[in-house]
Formats: C-alpha cells, sequence, structure tokens
C-alpha cells in the first residue's frame, strides 16, 4: 500500500526537526494524527503563529515579538555595559543569575572553523556595530568554555582590538561551593593554571 | 573488540541523540576513530570537562562496528587549553587530520607530531606557532607518503644548492630555475618557486629567517593543497579572516 500524500508530507516535514530521522519521525505523526489530533492543531497553530509574529530583536538579535525586545526597552539598565553570549537560553542564565544589569547581544550561534560557520556566517559586523555605538564601555565575552566558544571570544576580542573598549571575559575555574574531591581533572587543571594572584611578598 | 589504554586526543566533538556526544579521535595505535561518548551531555556528567580537544588523554572502548563507544577517559594533562592564535591553528591541525587520515588507519608519527605539536601551542612563545604548524605539515606529508625530496631536485642525483632558485612542483620535486623544458612534470598545476636556502633549512628543521619561514609556509601549502584537493580548509579561512587585516571581512570603522 503506497502511503498517503498527506502522512508522506508531515513525515518528511518532521524530519527537520534535529536528531529526527525516518523512524522517529513516523512515530510522531503516527501519534499525532492518531492519538493526539487537538494537539496536533494545537502544534501547527503555534508554529505558524511563532513563524508570524517571532522576529529578532533589532539591537540584541535574540527572538521577540516587537522591534525591541523587553531588555533592549528597559532604561534602569546600564547602556555602558554590553554582554555577548552565544543563545538565548544563555542569556535567561545570566539574568536568573542576577549578575548583570546591562545590556546583551546574542549571537545566535557560535564559531566553528570545522564546520565552515566563520565570522562572515555569524555576521559579526551587527555585533560590531552595536558595540561601536558610542556608548558601549566594555564588552563582557560570555561565550561558552567550549573550543568553539573561545575560538569565538577570541575573534571577537580581536575585531574590537583598538577601538577603545574594554573587552573582558567570563572567568573560568572552580565551580562556587566546590570542593577540590569532587572536581573533575580538566576543570580543577584549568582552575590552576588560571590561578589568582592574592598577595606577594 | 575492546581497547583500553590508549593515548589520544580529541578532534571534534558534535551532540549526539539526546545527551551523547560523537568524538571524532586520534589515536596512537589504532588512528582516527570515532567514539560515542554516552551521557556526556547530561547537565553533571563528569566526562564533559574531559573529552576535550587539544588535551592528551588516555580512552577505553569497545565495539565492533565503525562507531564504537567510549567506556573510560582518563586525564594526562600537563597541557592548559589553547586560546587566541594557538587556538585558531589547532582548529586548523584538526581540520588536516580530518581531511587526510582515513578512519582506522594508524600512523604513530603523525600521533607523535601532533602530540608535539599542541605541546608546542599550548606551552611555546607565540612567535613560534608558525614553525610548530610548519613542523607538522612537513611530519603529516611525511606519515602519509608524501614526503618531499628537500635535499635532492626531481630525479634524486643533484644536491639542492642553498644559492640556486627552484620550482617545486608537488608529486614531481624541485626543477631549478630557468626551467629547461620540456620536462616531465605531473599535470597537476601545485607548484610554487622557492629558494635551496628555504629547502636545506626545511629539510634540517632550522627555519630561522623570516623571509625563509615565509617561503616554507609557501611551499608547504603548496604541498597539502595537491593533497586536499580542490575544497579549501575552513579553518584556514577563518584564521585568515581573523589574523591577516588585508582580508578582514568586518568593515574597519573609527574608533
Amino acid at each position: 500500500m503506497n502511503t498517503p500524500m498527506s502522512l508522506a508530507q508531515l513525515v518528511s516535514a518532521l524530519r527537520v526537526l534535529p536528531g529526527v530521522g525516518p523512524k522517529s519521525a513516523l512515530r510522531m505523526a503516527y501519534h499525532l494524527l492518531q492519538h493526539d489530533r487537538s494537539g496536533a492543531a494545537q502544534l501547527a497553530h503555534a508554529l505558524q503563529h511563532a513563524l508570524d509574529h517571532l522576529g529578532h530583536c533589532q539591537r540584541c538579535h535574540t527572538f521577540s515579538e516587537s522591534p525591541l525586545c523587553d531588555i533592549c526597552l528597559d532604561t534602569s539598565r546600564d547602556p555602558q555595559r554590553l554582554c555577548i553570549v552565544e543563545m538565548p537560553v544563555d542569556l535567561l542564565r545570566l539574568e536568573e543569575s542576577r549578575c548583570f544589569n546591562g545590556f546583551y547581544f546574542v549571537l545566535m550561534g557560535r564559531l566553528s572553523p570545522l564546520d565552515g560557520i566563520g565570522p562572515q556566517e555569524l555576521q559579526l559586523d551587527r555585533l560590531q556595530q552595536r558595540a561601536l555605538d558610542g556608548v558601549v564601555q566594555e564588552v563582557i565575552l560570555a561565550t561558552n568554555y567550549t573550543a568553539e566558544g573561545e575560538a569565538t571570544a577570541h575573534v571577537i576580542s580581536e575585531m574590537l582590538r583598538g577601538h577603545g573598549l574594554t573587552v573582558s571575559r567570563i572567568a573560568r575555574g572552580m565551580p562556587v561551593g566546590g570542593e577540590l574531591e569532587f572536581t573533575d581533572p580538566g576543570t580543577l587543571a584549568q582552575a590552576f593554571y588560571e590561578r589568582r594572584h592574592l598577595a606577594s611578598s | 573488540m575492546k581497547v583500553e589504554g590508549q593515548p589520544a586526543f580529541v578532534l571534534h566533538s558534535q551532540p549526539y541523540k539526546e545527551t551523547s556526544l560523537l568524538l571524532e579521535c586520534l589515536s596512537r595505535d589504532y588512528g582516527r576513530v570515532a567514539l560515542v561518548a554516552r551521557g556526556a551531555r547530561r547537565p553533571r556528567a563528569e566526562i564533559r570537562g574531559q573529552v576535550l580537544p587539544f588535551v592528551p588523554l588516555v580512552l577505553d572502548w569497545f565495539g565492533k562496528s565503525e562507531l564504537r563507544t567510549l567506556a573510560r577517559v582518563e586525564w594526562l594533562g600537563g597541557v592548559p587549553q589553547l586560546s587566541g592564535l594557538p587556538l585558531l591553528s589547532g582548529f586548523y591541525l584538526n581540520e588536516l587530520l580530518l581531511r587526510l587520515l582515513a578512519r582506522d588507519d594508524p600512523h604513530e608519527a603523525v600521533f607523535t607530531a601532533y602530540q608535539q605539536a599542541i605541546i608546542g601551542l599550548a606551552c611555546g612563545e607565540l612567535g613560534a606557532v608558525s614553525l610548530v604548524l610548519r613542523r607538522f605539515e612537513l611530519a603529516l606529508l611525511t606519515g602519509l607518503g608524501y614526503a618531499p625530496n628537500l635535499s635532492h631536485q626531481a630525479g634524486g642525483v643533484i644536491p639542492i644548492e642553498p644559492e640556486q632558485q627552484y620550482c617545486f612542483i608537488a608529486g614531481h620535486g624541485a626543477e631549478p630555475l630557468p626551467l629547461v623544458l620540456p620536462v616531465d612534470i605531473p599535470e597537476t598545476g601545485y607548484q610554487c618557486l622557492v629558494s635551496g636556502t628555504t629547502l636545506l633549512a626545511l629539510a634540517h628543521d632550522q627555519l630561522q629567517q623570516r623571509w625563509v619561514v615565509q617561503e616554507a609556509k609557501i611551499l608547504l601549502r603548496t604541498l597539502l593543497d595537491a593533497v586536499l584537493g580542490a575544497v579549501p580548509l575552513a579553518s584556514r579561512r577563518v584564521l585568515h579572516a581573523v589574523h591577516e587585516p588585508r582580508t578582514r571581512v568586518w568593515p574597519v570603522m573609527p574608533a
């Protein structure tokens, strides 16, 4: 028996999701059509709604329904400090930590030389325009401490060099409340290499 | 098959299924292997802080198919994490290995050269980065069987003279200039001009003067391009975009 056209279309549409192969896509399609038709309608509506209404904030580039996101509209924030993160989820984590009161810029990715994602693909020129608006004094690089995140931070710091800005990087080391006994060797070793100077004789 | 206590480096990692990582590793005795690190992306996975690129590790794995399962990681350490230009250069080394080494094809000499290159990048001076890269490029070409003859002209009889200029043709060798045509040259199209001084300096691992280092860079790039073929290296493009101002992709704005 041939698969009905609409079912085949749904299966191939579901395969655009990361980590979803043909079998998972078929399982999802059967579930939606057989067991949860209202859920399927809701999913279709939510997808369409998000596509129609969700864009990027003009200043920080995170997802936003208005031209400027809530954070960028907040006038109580410190406009002299700009924090750069890879993804919107990183921005949310920083907001939860309540450690930063400036503005953000979301890269929506990271540099990955082995995957062919370079400065051009990340559209770093847009970040440069934002950082050099004349108000920002300090740029804080809060990209991940993976090899790719480090490469991203390095490229951005090179890009912003010589423009009179302070460029800083979030620290790496022992977790807060961490005990040496239970820390993995990689973290411990790097904390040791990047130890802080406290006093000299 | 179970493999235990294998010295290795992670070359590249990418997310795999919900909580795992797919690692491309370079091992000493088994060459390039693909390993699944199960659960490595769980929030509190201890292994996550260990399966990092540019860090010497000892790995155990098992499995019969091309994709094996990582069983144990031992941190050898002794090398700080790369950052800045050495980090971008490290990506370049990894891309070369991913492009030129087939899976499960061991090259112990290449592994040793890579180990020395990583230590050189992590612990050496910033000015020595290009020497580290040149040494590794030559060792990689040699390990793969593409070693250029740097001490004799094509044909292997007449020694290279330091004062002489040569045209180095990939897959053929050095021909003295001016070229006496017709020479029996493979039509690869990969060739460059190089001085005898540079060829001998490279042969004896004595790259010192700036212009010699620059010539060696062009020679090795020509030889690597001949092996790599038409698809350019992505990491090289990023390196150029960042560190060679003439080719920078972002506009220079007034400060």
